[in-house]
């Protein structure tokens, strides 16, 4: 799937924040999660992680109503039910396990993922950390990385910005990146499109040459921090250390969704405690 | 047509040291007493495959029964690491423990064309990640339409596959629902299958999305109620969540795995 008709995308916007002094990073975190799937039309919309869910819950109930989303089971579901609980709402489809398959080959799909390590071009690791045959860490293995990346969009959150989480080369490929992609031939280029990465900083994206770039800061975090968290040179599109854009806050409407409907347990605050 | 058999008689019959093994299920629906009926039989040297395996597939590794894992994804859902399988690829405990990795659609896609009777299945996926170089089991093709390069597979023929099910009738017939992973194909993929189910009952009774195994395609099946537990079975019984967080615990520290081995496994009794 090309991927064309995505607007502008409005995540630095200074929009109609609500000037709430305790907007907290996890909440900012949501909203820049929410903004990944801004424009992305009626595609199947899966996020891994708790910040990820609120944000793409809060991304339908306002500026992107045509996303699918799963109960978690084998049921499109549309609805307001908060993170950690079981589904409620009109049952949309019925898309059990093999069905999902038929939306990622058909690109269908924008999946956010949360890699274990990421490089500079893209190229994530779910798969082993060390030596693959003798590994130090054995992690969980490449379940959808391999397919959901050349097949449809994929972008990554990472809630604990670091030199071992942003890389500067991953200890094996289990997601392909730019220059993977590059080198494998139109099978693996044809549908890939690694679009954003959110993390518990800022917000990164990829420049033409398929390198990772900062595009926003979180408020209150500045771009030497980042950079110093950053296991390789983090280019700022344009941008000095000074003038890197703020991630935008949660407008007033955003927040009360945040905190009395799709979270009300406060899950968020533990994936990235303020 | 199935067989009606106790568990324990089923798999003493069809699961011998070094088989192939594919015990699928998906959030719902896992063979755990299955699973831990083979740790009791001692059986040695299986080749296990799962696209997701879980606790029961640590207890196998753990317990030693297992030489290699095919899998796309391994954890303890909802919690975290799986430290039996951690251990055993990481330190060789209690055995090394050789691995097979593919993405879920490699693992689904194996199983389908064992079910078609083909040698292989293609795949976009793959493409550019570092799986084809650690894994023998995946090699690049060439489309003979367009000339593009994608990946093969092959097919997946486990010697037993081993799946829970909501209900059988007299006949072996199968019936199972909610969320389903690729217990189908992983059963018609196979040279012998077993199915354990909550209950046999006589008439199957059209169930919304249910799958339908039929006898001629299942060698037996196992009355063996809560049987999936710690995870769920649809309108049956809930998710122990609590099982899996002790899980986490418990399967930490070698000596206090083999505690809970000695105790809840080789002194427990058949279920069925």
């Amino acid at each position: 799937m090309t991927d064309s008709t995505v607007p502008a995308d409005r995540w630095a916007e200074p929009d109609m924040t609500t000037g709430d002094e305790t907007v907290t990073r996890a909440e900012v975190c949501v909203v820049a999660c929410a903004e990944v799937f801004r424009g992305s039309g009626e595609i199947m919309a899966s996020a891994f992680g708790t910040i990820p869910a609120i944000g793409v819950r809060l991304a339908r109930h306002t500026f992107a109503p045509d996303l699918l989303l799963s109960d978690g089971e084998a049921l499109l579901m549309r609805g307001t039910w908060p993170v950690g609980t079981p589904a409620e709402g009109d049952i949309e489809g019925w898309a059990p396990f093999r069905a999902v398959f038929d939306l990622v080959w058909h690109g269908k799909r924008h999946v956010m993922m949360i890699p274990s390590q990421l490089d500079v071009h893209g190229n994530m690791n779910i798969s082993a950390i060390g030596d693959y045959h003798r590994p130090k860490v054995q992690l969980l293995g490449a379940r959808g990385g391999p397919g959901n990346t050349v097949c449809h969009p994929t972008s990554y959150w990472i809630p604990k910005h670091s030199p071992r989480s942003l890389v500067s080369k991953v200890d094996m490929v289990s997601g392909v990146g730019h220059d993977r992609a590059a080198a494998a031939g139109p099978a693996a280029r044809r549908y890939h499109q690694l679009h954003r990465v959110v993390t518990n900083l800022g917000v990164l994206d990829f420049a033409a040459d398929g390198r990772l770039r900062l595009v926003s800061v979180h408020p209150g975090v500045t771009v030497p921090q980042v950079r110093a968290e950053t296991g390789f040179p983090l280019d700022l599109a344009g941008a000095t250390e000074n003038t890197v854009a703020t991630t935008r806050l949660p407008t007033a409407a955003e927040l009360r969704l945040i905190r009395e409907e799709l979270d009300p347990a406060g899950l968020r605050e533990h994936e990235v405690p303020s | 047509m199935a067989d009606i058999v106790s568990l324990r008689e089923g798999l003493a019959e069809l699961v011998s040291d070094g088989d192939l093994v594919a015990m699928e299920g998906f959030t719902h629906l896992i063979p755990v007493a299955a699973g831990q009926e083979l740790i009791r039989q001692r059986r040695k040297d299986l080749t296990l495959a799962r696209m997701t395996p879980d606790i029961v597939y640590d207890q196998l590794i753990g317990a030693g029964c297992a030489r290699k894992l095919i899998f796309s994804w391994g954890g303890n859902p909802g919690v975290g690491s799986l430290h039996r399988f951690r251990d055993a690829v990481e330190h060789g405990w209690p055995a090394p423990l050789e691995i097979e990795e593919h993405s879920h659609a490699g693992m689904a896609n194996r199983y389908v064309a064992g079910a078609a009777g083909l040698p292989f299945a293609v795949l976009r996926g793959y493409v550019g990640t570092d799986l084809p170089k650690h894994t023998e089991n995946i090699k690049p093709i060439e489309c003979p339409f367009t000339g593009e390069q994608l990946t093969a597979v092959p097919a997946l023929n486990p010697d037993v596959t081993v799946v829970h099910a909501q209900r059988a009738d007299s006949h072996g017939n199968v019936q199972l629902w909610g969320i389903t992973g690729v217990q189908k194909e992983a059963v018609l993929a196979a040279k012998r299958s077993l199915v354990t189910v909550e209950e046999v009952v006589p008439e199957l009774t059209p169930r919304a999305g249910a799958i339908v195994l039929p006898s001629w395609a299942v060698t037996a099946v196992a009355e063996v109620p809560g049987g999936a537990r710690p995870s769920y079975a649809q309108d049956y019984y809930e998710r122990a969540n609590t099982s899996y967080q002790e899980w986490d615990a418990i399967s930490r520290d070698r000596e206090r795995f083999q505690e809970w081995l000695a105790d809840q496994v080789y002194g427990a009794e058949v279920k069925s």
